[in-house]
């Protein structure tokens, strides 16, 4: 092995070089290519070289005195102060510490340094000796590479940002979950002062070119009240939050003063730079609605923004980026949101629509299925319901009901006092005058003082904090009928397009029913009423009697019938006793019943027996043109004797009750009223005290279930059981009941009409020798008695009628009855009544000019009748018997 | 799967044992002196760990309960505490400190705070006064950043420059200097430096830099009314003189001692005359 020349070459350094390494210390000192700080412990600089003053500028004396921190920048004298310092302390040396030396001339010279701690024997510190390398492009290199991981490392955050909102909104079920994840994600990712989402509100007036109105915030972040309320009222006013475009960031200046100035003096008392206005868009480009950021160093943060105040006015472009994702995003979960909102409220509606035709089926009152539909609807449908009927007199009393109980009171006060007038700015009163749906959507102040008629009216319509209201005419046939209210508040929220088709659907389902129902209504009205005035008042009060009579309307059909019942106390004391059933329970047997029982009171006029009265009501019927047959019964009732004499038309006889035994009577009927005319035999006898009287119509008896016998059995044994001990029926109104109750069940196939009639035990007008000849017994008027003077006078007023009957009208048979006779008007002065009847009055003290005149009246009136019913007799005998007339 | 829960009669116990051990380790506490000595705490600032109180502590440990630890994130403290929104404000390192407290039962506390730490003190002080019995802040500021006529000493973009300094100095420099130390004159210290050294999770120093500098506890000063003492360096270059007698001037009845030693950590730089100081104020309180 030999050595290389070359080898030895390096050994060996030229005399040159060596002269060189002999190189003079302060030399290497000064001029070393590093800077070279020596410090005393507290960081004061004693010695530096040359190098460090070349690289700063700065004269080495100007360096001397100074402590290291005030050499550097600020960021590198807090590290210098925190973490240098104390190292140097606590470990002895740094490495490669990073610091920004400034220059002289301010500007900053990135550098590295190394730094030892020289300690003495104690450890105590001495001196701190410091090298500085200039490290400019490595700095440079490594804020390239920090900018890139910042960068990767901001990317992945916004990636992250995304990652989550994507996650969380597939979670959210709401549009207000997603408006919240978005505003806070969003608010979070770009490090906004705060944030909030509006949401645009569709309906069926937004076109195409009409911009759907974002009414509030549905969800917002860190935004102070009163800068919210300005956003709301520009959003609300109509500023540009939601149009198509990208995301805008509107700084706080010129041009947002110009067209918001109330908004741009809240931003900038909120110490707030810009406005950023996000689209919020579905997949296919539709604007819902516009996420909006507020930028500023304030915020609810517990940290100062590092953002110089006025320093945000604009958004990095990767930011806006992610903040037009944000906006689709949530576009697209909304729409996924409400679709299936919108598909579970459209459930909720067919179901609501269903129960609603359920009800209207239910056949119930107009009033009472209204009622239900407007409680139906606001646990269904809307908050509020409120349903206006039109009639002849206007809108009435509307029907009222809240989903809420608290503000149940609020509704009932509107429907009292609050009608809207009929030329009414009222939505509902609009919306029956123009015959359309009208849709107030996010109901203002403006609005509410529109509509409201009083300073109370708004007053309730605000506390109700409706937002939206939806009035929908009831209309059939160009009739209007009402109109249906239908009222969201705000726990609600708005209506959609679906609702509103509800409420229309609901609506003409209402006119339907109520048309049918109403028309329905007016039937029965007018068919009680006419029954009403069909049916007798109450019966007379009978002295020594008691009675009492029902009448039931079949169950089923129309509530009229033809049954009746008749009390008529009659001139001369006697009582004449009815009752009857028309063929049939509906309105032509009532009118036909109440046409025979003004027949009947008729031909009471000149008092005929109960048989002449059936004979001449078989005469008289074809005369009358009653389109029904009837059957009845017809008593005459002496109540001082109790004489009681009784014809049927082919009735039902009557029940005796009495001694604990229930017997028919054996009143033999003739034929039915309205059948070929026959004779109907009389029955007499008489009714002792205690015995009871009780008539009855078929529908008591007979049913579909069970036949005539059977259910005249039943009466009787009912009727026997009510009277087996012994003490007679004291109160007929009892056995009226208790007959009812046992034999007529609620479901009546016919009606029924019942007349219980007991002669009272012990009572005056029975008392032996009283009663039963009282028509010769006349105490002497004047007795002292003032009742017996009355019972005289009475005595007298019969006699003298019936005496008077006699001139006036016919009796007997109408056959046999003389026309001739019956034209022949009555001559009031030849009625010896007038005199009878003004002695009684002077009696009773009464002025005899007036009694005559009464007493005339009547029987002129009595007269009349008479001789109309003689005329229409005289016809029927023609029509009846044309060959009379022949022969 | 079976139940873990301890049978009736010991559910207590274990659990408080298994929750002090945590709290304990968590911050990485050590106690030093006398059991029956009031208990003097040490907290440190932003930048190292509990060592910094290395040349103080001792010297009260002779007649007061000594506790030191590390803030989550610091030294020896368990990392996997860390929680960035609990300890994304200066109120979360509060609450550790409290649940340091009580978790050790300790009354009448004196609180000696560094720096950041002064702020974390006092939100402490006034989250528990009743374990508090005074507070000695040691080059404290309120707020860092100026706010109109207020100077804290920085502006927004000196933090930012700041936490752009942090991230050129990654806190592995530390421990990879470690080794370098243990030189042949200093034994004891290479053995502590072979332990834990101002490490610092780089991640966690970043955040807790920016809770430090941007966090504004003015409004918190006038509420503490515990015995307080402000120590103030000179030429503290962090929170210079204005700033120590702005503190003082809202802390009611505050002590403020103007220290000769220079910089931000007295403790550090000037232990005799820091420990000193804060002995005076004791002993006057």
């Amino acid at each position: 092995m030999t050595d290389p020349p070359a080898h030895r070459d390096r050994l060996e350094p030229p005399e040159e070089l060596t002269r060189l390494l002999e190189e003079d210390p302060a030399d290497l000192y000064e001029n070393a290519p590093c800077g070279y700080l020596s410090l005393v412990p507290d960081g004061r600089v004693v010695k530096v070289n040359r190098t460090f003053c070349d690289w700063t500028g700065l004269a080495p004396g100007a360096v001397r005195g100074l402590r290291l921190p005030d050499l550097l920048s600020a960021g590198s004298r807090v590290f210098y102060e925190t973490h240098l310092a104390p190292l140097l302390r606590l470990q002895g040396a740094v490495r490669e510490a990073a610091l920004d030396v400034v220059r002289a001339d301010g500007s900053v010279l990135p550098c590295l340094v190394n730094a030892i701690e020289v300690r003495d024997e104690g450890g105590r510190p001495l001196l701190v000796r410091a090298t500085v390398f200039e490290a400019t492009s490595r700095r440079r290199y490594e804020r390239a590479l920090l900018a890139a991981q910042r960068s990767a490392t901001e990317s992945e955050a916004r990636a992250r940002t995304l990652q989550r909102v994507v996650s969380e909104l597939a979670a959210a079920g709401s549009p207000e979950q997603v408006a919240e994840v978005v505003v806070r994600r969003a608010r979070a990712a770009v490090e906004a002062s705060g944030a909030g989402l509006w949401l645009a509100v569709p309906g069926p007036e937004a076109t195409a070119r009409q911009r759907p109105v974002p009414v509030a915030p549905t969800a917002s972040d860190g935004l102070a009240p009163a800068l919210l309320a300005e956003l709301a009222a520009a959003a609300r006013g109509g500023a540009d939050l939601v149009r198509t475009g990208g995301v805008r960031t509107v700084p706080v200046g010129p041009g947002l003063r110009a067209a918001w100035p109330a908004l741009a003096d809240a931003l900038l008392g909120a110490g707030q730079d810009a406005v950023v206005v996000v689209p919020v868009s579905a997949a296919d480009d539709r604007h819902l609605g516009a996420l909006v950021l507020v930028l500023g160093v304030v915020g609810d943060s517990e940290l100062i923004s590092l953002a110089e105040p006025g320093t945000r006015g604009s958004l990095p472009q990767a930011d806006a980026e992610l903040l037009a994702t944000l906006g689709r995003q949530a576009g697209q979960a909304l729409e996924r949101v409400r679709l299936y909102q919108e598909t579970a409220r459209q459930a909720t509606r067919s179901a609501f629509l269903l129960d609603a035709a359920r009800l209207m089926a239910a056949g119930h009152g107009v009033t009472e299925t209204i009622g239900e539909l407007a409680e139906l609807a606001v646990s269904r449908l809307a908050d509020m319901c409120v349903i206006d009927l039109l009639t002849e007199g206007g809108l009435v009393e509307p029907v009222v009901a809240h989903a809420d109980p608290a503000r149940r009171a609020l509704i009932e006060e509107l429907r009292d006092v609050h009608l809207p007038r009929r030329d009414g700015a009222h939505p509902s009163v609009r919306a029956m005058v123009e015959h359309r749906t009208v849709w107030l959507r996010g109901v203002d102040e403006a609005e509410l003082a529109r509509f409201t008629t009083s300073p109370r009216h708004e007053e309730v319509t605000r506390a109700l904090e409706l937002t939206d209201l939806i009035c929908v005419p009831l209309v059939l046939e160009n009739r209007p009928l009402g109109v249906i209210s239908l009222g969201a508040d705000a726990r609600r929220g708005t209506f959609t397009e679906a609702d509103v088709e509800t409420a229309e659907q609901l609506a003409l389902q209402m006119s339907q029913g109520m048309d049918v129902a109403q028309r329905y209504e007016l039937e029965w009205r007018t068919s009680h009423t006419l029954q009403a005035s069909l049916l007798p008042p109450e019966p007379p009060e009978v002295p020594g009697y008691a009675l009492a009579v029902r009448y039931l309307p079949a169950s089923r059909g129309a509530d009229v019938g033809g049954d009746f019942h008749d009390v008529v106390p009659l001139p001369g004391g006697d009582v004449a006793l009815a009752v009857g059933d028309v063929v049939g329970h509906d309105v032509t047997a009532a009118a036909t019943m109440g046409q025979l029982r003004s027949v009947h009171r008729a031909l009471l006029v000149d008092l005929p027996g109960p048989a002449a009265l059936v004979d001449r009501l078989h005469g008289s019927w074809p005369l009358l043109g009653l389109p029904r047959m009837a059957t009845a019964l017809f008593a005459r009732l002496d109540p001082a004797t109790g004489d009681l004499r009784i014809a049927s038309a082919g009735h039902l006889p009557p029940l005796l009750v009495a001694d604990g035994r229930a017997e028919l009577l054996d009143v033999r009927p003739g034929r039915l009223l309205g059948a070929p005319p026959g004779p109907a035999p009389e029955w007499s006898g008489r009714l002792a005290p205690g015995a009871t009287l009780v008539f009855y119509t078929d529908g008591l008896v007979e049913s579909r279930s069970a036949d005539l016998d059977a259910g005249l059995d039943r009466l009787r044994a009912v009727a026997a059981a009510e009277s087996a001990d012994g003490e007679g029926i004291a109160n007929p109104g009892a056995l009226c009941d208790r007959l009812l109750d046992a034999l007529a069940g609620p479901r009546r196939a016919d009606d029924v009409a019942l007349l219980v009639l007991t002669r009272l035990v012990g009572d005056p007008l029975a008392a032996p020798g009283g009663g039963a000849d009282h028509r010769s017994h006349r105490p002497v008027a004047g007795a002292g008695d003032e009742e017996a003077a009355v019972d005289q006078a009475r005595s007298d007023l019969t006699d003298a009628l019936e005496g008077a009957s006699g001139d006036v009208s016919v009796s007997g048979d109408a056959m046999r009855w003389s026309p001739e006779r019956a034209e022949t008007p009555a001559p009031p002065v030849a009625f010896p009544a007038l005199d009878v009847a003004a002695g009684l009055g002077s009696v009773l003290g009464l002025d005899p000019a007036a009694v005559r005149r009464l007493v005339t009246g009547a029987v002129d009136r009595l007269t009349t009748v008479a001789a109309d019913v003689a005329d229409g007799l005289l016809l029927l005998a023609r029509d009846a018997f044309p060959g009379d007339d022949d022969r | 799967m079976r139940d873990r829960t301890p049978p009736d009669g010991d559910r207590d116990a274990p659990v408080r044992y298994g929750r002090r051990v945590s709290v304990i380790t968590r911050n990485c506490v050590r106690v030093r002196g006398p059991e029956s000595a009031r208990p003097m705490v040490f907290a440190h600032g932003f930048g190292c760990d509990q060592t910094m109180w290395r040349a103080v502590a001792p010297d009260f440990a002779v007649d007061h309960r000594v506790v030191t630890f590390d803030h989550v994130g610091a030294g020896g403290s368990d990392l996997s505490a860390y929680d960035p929104e609990r300890h994304g404000s200066l109120r979360g390192y509060a609450d550790d400190l409290v649940e340091v407290v009580r978790e050790m039962d300790l009354t009448d506390v004196v609180l000696v705070g560094h720096s950041v730490s002064s702020m974390i003190g006092v939100l402490a002080v006034l989250a528990a006064p009743e374990r508090f019995g005074a507070l000695v802040m040691v080059g404290p500021s309120p707020r860092y950043v100026d706010d109109g006529d207020y100077t804290g000493g920085f502006s927004r973009s000196d933090v930012a420059a700041l936490l752009d300094s942090l991230d050129s100095n990654p806190a592995q420099w530390s421990a990879a200097l470690a080794p370098l130390v243990a030189g042949p004159g200093n034994p004891e210290v290479a053995v502590e430096l072979a332990e834990s050294f101002c490490r610092t999770d780089p991640r966690v120093a970043r955040d807790f830099a920016r809770v430090t500098f941007l966090s504004d506890n003015r409004a918190d000063l006038p509420a503490v009314r515990v015995p307080t003492l402000v120590l103030q360096c000179t030429d503290d270059a962090i929170a210079p003189e204005p700033v120590g007698r702005y503190v003082h001037s809202r802390v009611p009845g505050s002590v403020f001692t103007r220290l000769a030693a220079t910089g931000h950590c007295p403790h550090l730089s000037a232990p005799e005359e820091t420990a000193a100081a804060i002995r005076a104020f004791l002993r006057d309180n």
